[in-house]
């Protein structure tokens, strides 16, 4: 594929895209996916490093009692994402700077409203992952593979789960039933499975955009043509599909799963269609 | 157990759809009526919200479920001392605790799910509401839901002081840093950050948002719009 050539200038922008981006895609990701997707580790305790310094940062500039003159932020320093770990030694300087020239109320607001908004992004990805652990608890807790794709605290978090659910349909339920029937994973000790553990639906369907031209390719057994002109194209593919092994190589250099109603608004936007029928 | 004869899925099926005149009389006693009875109470409710906790159907269907147990266990008792081996014969007690023993798993699955729904509406009620329910929720819950509900806070919390972040503030994507909002109730003094507000009643404050999500969520605060 042609555009496989392309790996090292994409791998150089991979490298170059912030933690705030990275988070955001992740964020994205779990919204879309209908199963827990792989915690990444590493990313989160970066994002929350970061978020300390720019903590300590603003909360020291607060303490300051001046008002000194604009201090003009460096072009390396992205206001509209924290910066990635090769600049956070700059954070620590800019600190230093910052005590000693002083800062305009603006400039710190600003920073104040960046950090809100990382923190927003990192809250709501560990909380949309509690609530997919919560709702297929019974499944998670029974498979190696899910296990293993949550954090530390989350595993601990789903067992407690897990355990509550079961006590509370014993109490509730099973424990009035007759023997035999009085299981919890299976309907009855006729059954040959377990068959009364709610699972995602996995075939449901994620809007994906494409980011640069990707051709022809295939996804399991279907091939699909998705190219990109000037124009964004918005393909709707098959969730299966979307996080299965074959499609994560493409993911993330090729194409970014959208949130429902991102692609809403974004069709809304391309004349002549009508969303109306989506939703 | 294989399939049924054709006789007996018809019966069935005719009683659970459409009844004929003759058979108007089977409607009272027509199996996993109520259990759907609980299913339509899940269905018809309006999303995030609970209805009462209806303990009458729950029981009647309970005491359903044991019925059939005993009807089937009578009917199976029946073939062992006639002699017959209960796997392979095809007999009319045969169908007969089949039909026991399906309606049983179709009550049990609709008690299932009837309380596992409930439970989800009642996950979301930590994040939406708090880990306090007021009274008028309280109400609609059998006492294994409010159990339940203690469990579910106490595990949560568990995780957010494992990890050290507050996951239940922030719901909503931020737009200002600041908010300006208008107290409802007394507060009284609050130390928030590195200074310290007294909320009074009807006082007007430029807070952050953070800070002031928690009280707004109680109903304590509310934001002021111009």
């Amino acid at each position: 594929m042609s555009s496989w050539d392309d790996e090292d200038s994409a791998a150089a922008a991979e490298a170059a895209a912030t933690d705030v981006e990275l988070l955001k895609r992740a964020w994205r990701n779990e919204k879309a996916a209908p199963e827990i997707l792989r915690f990444d580790s590493p990313l989160v305790s970066r994002v929350r490093e970061q978020i300390q310094l720019l903590v300590r940062f603003s909360l020291s500039v607060f303490l300051l009692d001046r008002v000194p003159p604009l201090h003009p932020p460096p072009a390396a320093l992205d206001l509209t994402g924290v910066p990635s770990p090769g600049v956070v030694s700059f954070q620590e300087e800019t600190l230093d700077d910052f005590a000693d020239s002083g800062v305009d109320d603006l400039v710190v607001s600003l920073y104040q409203m960046d950090l809100d908004r990382t923190l927003f992004l990192l809250r709501s990805y560990l909380r949309l992952r509690l609530q997919k652990i919560d709702k297929y608890t019974m499944h998670i807790s029974r498979s190696d593979d899910l296990l293993s794709r949550l954090s530390q605290q989350e595993r601990r978090f789903a067992k407690s789960c897990a355990e509550i659910m079961e006590k509370h349909l014993e109490q509730s339920v099973l424990s009035k039933l007759p023997y035999g029937y009085d299981s919890v994973t299976r309907q009855s000790l006729s059954s040959t499975e377990d068959d009364t553990v709610p699972e995602p639906q996995l075939d449901t369907f994620v809007f994906c955009k494409t980011k640069s031209d990707v051709g022809a390719f295939q996804l399991d057994d279907i091939t699909s043509n998705l190219t990109n002109g000037n124009e964004d194209v918005l393909a709707i593919i098959s969730s299966t599909h979307a996080w299965s092994p074959s499609a994560v190589i493409l993911s993330d250099r090729f194409w970014s799963v959208v949130t429902h109603e991102e692609a809403i608004g974004w069709l809304d936007m391309k004349p002549g269609i009508s969303t109306s029928k989506l939703l | 157990m294989t399939g049924l004869s054709a006789f007996w899925i018809e019966h069935f099926v005719l009683c659970r759809s459409g009844i004929p005149k003759c058979h108007r009389g089977f409607r009272r006693r027509m199996y996993g009526r109520r259990a759907s009875q609980l299913l339509k109470e899940i269905d018809s409710s309006e999303a995030g919200q609970l209805a009462p906790f209806n303990s009458d159907v729950f029981d009647q269907v309970i005491r359903e479920c044991n019925e059939h147990n005993s009807q089937f266990q009578s009917l199976i008792r029946k073939m062992v001392e006639q002699n017959l081996d209960i796997e392979t014969t095809r007999n009319e007690d045969h169908y007969g605790a089949a039909i026991h023993h399906l309606s049983l798993l179709r009550n049990k699955r609709c008690l299932m799910a009837y309380m596992y729904n409930r439970a989800e509406v009642i996950q979301s009620f930590r994040w939406k509401v708090g880990p306090v329910l007021p009274h008028d929720i309280q109400e609609k819950l059998h006492f294994s839901e409010k159990e339940y509900f203690k469990n579910h806070s106490a595990a949560i919390k568990s995780y957010i002081s494992e990890m050290d972040i507050d996951l239940t503030v922030d719901m909503v994507p931020p737009k200002d840093t600041y908010i300006q909002v208008r107290v409802l109730e007394d507060i009284g003094e609050v130390s928030l950050g590195d200074h310290s507000v007294s909320l009074t009643k009807n006082s007007l404050h430029f807070l952050r948002r953070t800070d002031a999500e928690q009280f707004i969520s109680q109903g304590l605060m509310e934001e002021f719009l111009e």
